[in-house]
């Protein structure tokens, strides 16, 4: 459907467009202005500009071990899921394995499982363990979300890899692990990075988990920790706008450099070619 | 190959869903020391039993000299020597010989027993309950005299032995397995079926806006146009951000005194006091919903979009050419034809919003007086603000259920589907 681009079509755009990131900017906006002006004033721009909310941000709470924190752990997970996820994808696409449709149906089920029914048995297994408050006592349990999420999606894109580069690697004597990796790896490397990326993200954004087990300060992770800036008295407003700004920064930065892959990742599991 | 990966999904899923349900059958709380264990069978602790009844023997003949008159001197007696008889059956049990001597021998040395199955015996529930039951009216007993009694020396001693009674008592630990009636409670729990409907309505009619927006967005963009770039940047970054981020902006937002959105929303009437949004009930359902639907809707429209573009032009330019109109196009042409990856993008969106925790927890913490909240955030609270694990995990299993029944009826629409592509 090539319809031209009328302008009208562009002044619906811009109008979506700035719907879609109000939010960001006025909170933006917000974090920029005096304490002063934050309450009871509902102008847009500031006469004043300052920086006094950042440097609160980053001095009242341990922002930047938040991100540390988060980085870690979203980027171990990141690496195991896909290590077991992409053997697994290959597998299931390639060789001939019975009940391949139950296998698939219990890890699509298992990627939709609700956490908060696993928690409890997961909360007293990390406890077990004594690695509540570390960063394996996260990437265990992020496991559950983002394995079953990584081969769902590695085995859409392996499925587009054309069969008879295999075969005839076979012919050439190579074993289904060497096809794998000299053939299949390369040519999917950039399936895997995708699916990197998105695991990545849901890893980065999980709270249950995060809120559960790692309850200490020092431990938390981005999205705990900046729900934690409101206390039971006041919520610094300002503070809490020059964190989110500051978090939001390298989520915009991964979008605007990988956007074309995440939605490629984001629409193949669900779509059909 | 498959093997490793499929053992770790069941073994991080599957296993701890069969737990919490095994859970649930239990009266078990980390907060009672009686019942932070699930025993399906009466147990004894055997480190404070042993602890205890070392002392037991002496005190109870210290006491019965200390009697005022022979009555009650005989009374304690009859107590010591049915405590021994309870005792040589404790040790007649199968093993518990052997076990308790391991145990008396690490007490006599002070060292503490961090091994449960040294630490915790199974014994005869028969044994057990006329234990427990012998043990609380003796306890009773000794009350009675200690109170009765003129002689102050005597009084404190029986005191003092009636609490180790009770120590005893409860080392000796019944069966906190009590089947199906956390169930039963819950089925009769109003706030439970409030969470249920809260998170129904939730689900419904975030899902449904966000799937009619979603369309039009996605209808209205699918077409060639300059800074394609810039719109899907700007659509993926609140797909990308954490929800509880999303959930701290939306808070500012909604803010009774601070609030943008609020502050509009009263200037424009849509309500009459810029406190509604999070004070009332549905001021804070609407609140949640749409702080939702900010966040999915761009996803749908990019998942939607996906799915127009493998439609054919030729299809379109076909009805034209048969007279039909924009709208019937649109029905006959667009619906069918995105039919699966309707079905598909609502299959997910569906139990994403069904399980919200984030969103909800961050924005409302669940109120005003628990109208905004789901039945995951009620099953968080009983697990750890009560550390109550078995009635939580009730809750827990309630949640299971409901997703496994949503995920069934989708598959039922979409059929094979799903499938086709990933396996051969």
């Amino acid at each position: 459907m090539n319809k031209r681009a009328g302008i009208g079509f562009y002044i619906f755009l811009v109008v979506f467009v700035f719907f879609v990131m109000f939010p960001f900017i006025w909170v933006f906006l917000t974090s920029i202005k005096p304490q002063g002006e934050i309450f009871n004033n509902f102008n847009w721009f500031t006469a004043n500009p300052t920086l006094d909310s950042y440097v609160n941000a980053v001095e009242r709470r341990p922002l930047f071990r938040y991100m540390l924190n988060s980085f870690v752990v979203s980027t171990l997970t990141t690496i195991i899921a896909i290590g077991f996820a992409s053997i697994a994808a290959y597998a299931l696409t390639r060789l001939p394995i019975k009940f391949k449709g139950l296998i698939l149906g219990i890890i699509l089920a298992a990627s939709m499982f609700p956490q908060i029914a696993i928690i409890s048995p997961i909360y007293n297994f990390v406890s077990d363990m004594g690695l509540r408050n570390s960063y394996m006592g996260l990437v265990i349990p992020y496991i559950t979300i983002s394995l079953p999420l990584s081969i769902w999606i590695l085995a859409t894109f392996f499925k587009k890899i054309p069969w008879e580069l295999e075969e005839s690697a076979k012919l050439d004597g190579a074993t289904p692990f060497q096809t794998f990796r000299k053939i299949i790896f390369p040519l999917a490397a950039p399936g895997v990075f995708t699916t990197g990326i998105l695991v990545f993200i849901a890893a980065w954004n999980e709270y249950l988990f995060a809120l559960t087990i790692n309850t200490a300060d020092k431990w938390r992770t981005v999205p705990v920790g900046i729900s934690f800036y409101q206390s039971q008295f006041t919520i610094p407003w300002g503070d809490i706008s020059a964190a989110t700004v500051i978090v939001t920064i390298p989520i915009v930065i991964l979008v605007l450099i990988f956007q074309r892959r995440i939605v490629a990742g984001l629409t193949s599991g669900s779509v059909k070619e | 190959m498959v093997a490793p990966a499929l053992i770790l999904v069941i073994l991080v899923t599957l296993w701890p869903v069969a737990q919490s349900f095994y859970n649930s059958l239990f009266d078990y709380r980390l907060t009672d020391p009686s019942r932070s264990e699930r025993f399906t069978q009466s147990n004894i602790d055997l480190e404070r039993y042993a602890t205890e009844y070392f002392y037991i023997s002496r005190d109870l003949e210290d006491l019965s000299a200390q009697a005022p008159d022979d009555e009650t001197a005989q009374a304690v007696n009859d107590i010591q020597t049915e405590i021994e008889a309870f005792h040589s059956e404790l040790i007649e049990m199968d093993g518990l010989e052997e076990q308790y001597g391991e145990v008396d021998e690490m007490i006599a040395s002070f060292t503490a027993i961090s091994d449960r199955d040294l630490k915790y015996a199974e014994v005869d529930n028969d044994w057990a309950e006329g234990y427990k039951d012998f043990l609380a009216a003796s306890n009773e007993e000794l009350i009675a005299l200690s109170e009765g009694a003129p002689e102050e020396d005597f009084s404190t001693t029986a005191g003092n032995v009636a609490g180790t009674l009770d120590t005893i008592n409860s080392a000796v630990i019944e069966s906190n397995f009590i089947g199906l009636s956390n169930y039963s409670r819950y089925l009769q729990d109003a706030r439970m079926w409030q969470s249920l409907l809260n998170t129904f309505i939730f689900t419904i009619a975030s899902v449904a806006v966000e799937l009619v927006l979603g369309l039009a967005i996605a209808i209205l963009i699918n077409r060639v146009f300059i800074g394609r770039g810039v719109v899907r940047a700007s659509v993926l970054i609140p797909w990308a951000i954490p929800t509880a981020v999303a959930a701290m902006m939306w808070g500012f937002l909604y803010d009774g005194q601070t609030g943008i959105v609020a502050h509009y929303f009263e200037q424009f009437g849509l309500i009459n006091d810029a406190s509604v949004l999070l004070s009332t009930a549905n001021g804070g359902m609407f609140s949640v919903i749409f702080a939702d639907v900010w966040k999915t809707t761009p996803y749908m429209a990019l998942l939607l979009l996906a799915g127009l573009q493998t439609i054919p032009g030729s299809l379109y330019e076909a009805a034209e050419v048969d007279g039909a109109g924009k709208w019937q196009q649109f029905w006959k042409v667009t619906l069918p034809l995105l039919k699966s990856a309707i079905l598909v993008a609502l299959l997910f969106r569906t139990l994403d919003a069904f399980r919200v925790f984030d969103l909800i927890y961050v924005l409302t913490g669940g109120g005003p007086a628990n109208s905004t909240e789901s039945i995951s955030i009620y099953a968080y609270i009983t697990l750890f603000s009560q550390q109550n694990f078995g009635a939580g995990s009730v809750l827990s299993v309630i949640v299971f259920l409901c997703v496994a029944l949503i995920s069934t009826l989708f598959i039922k629409f979409i059929g094979s589907d799903l499938f086709e592509g990933r396996s051969r």
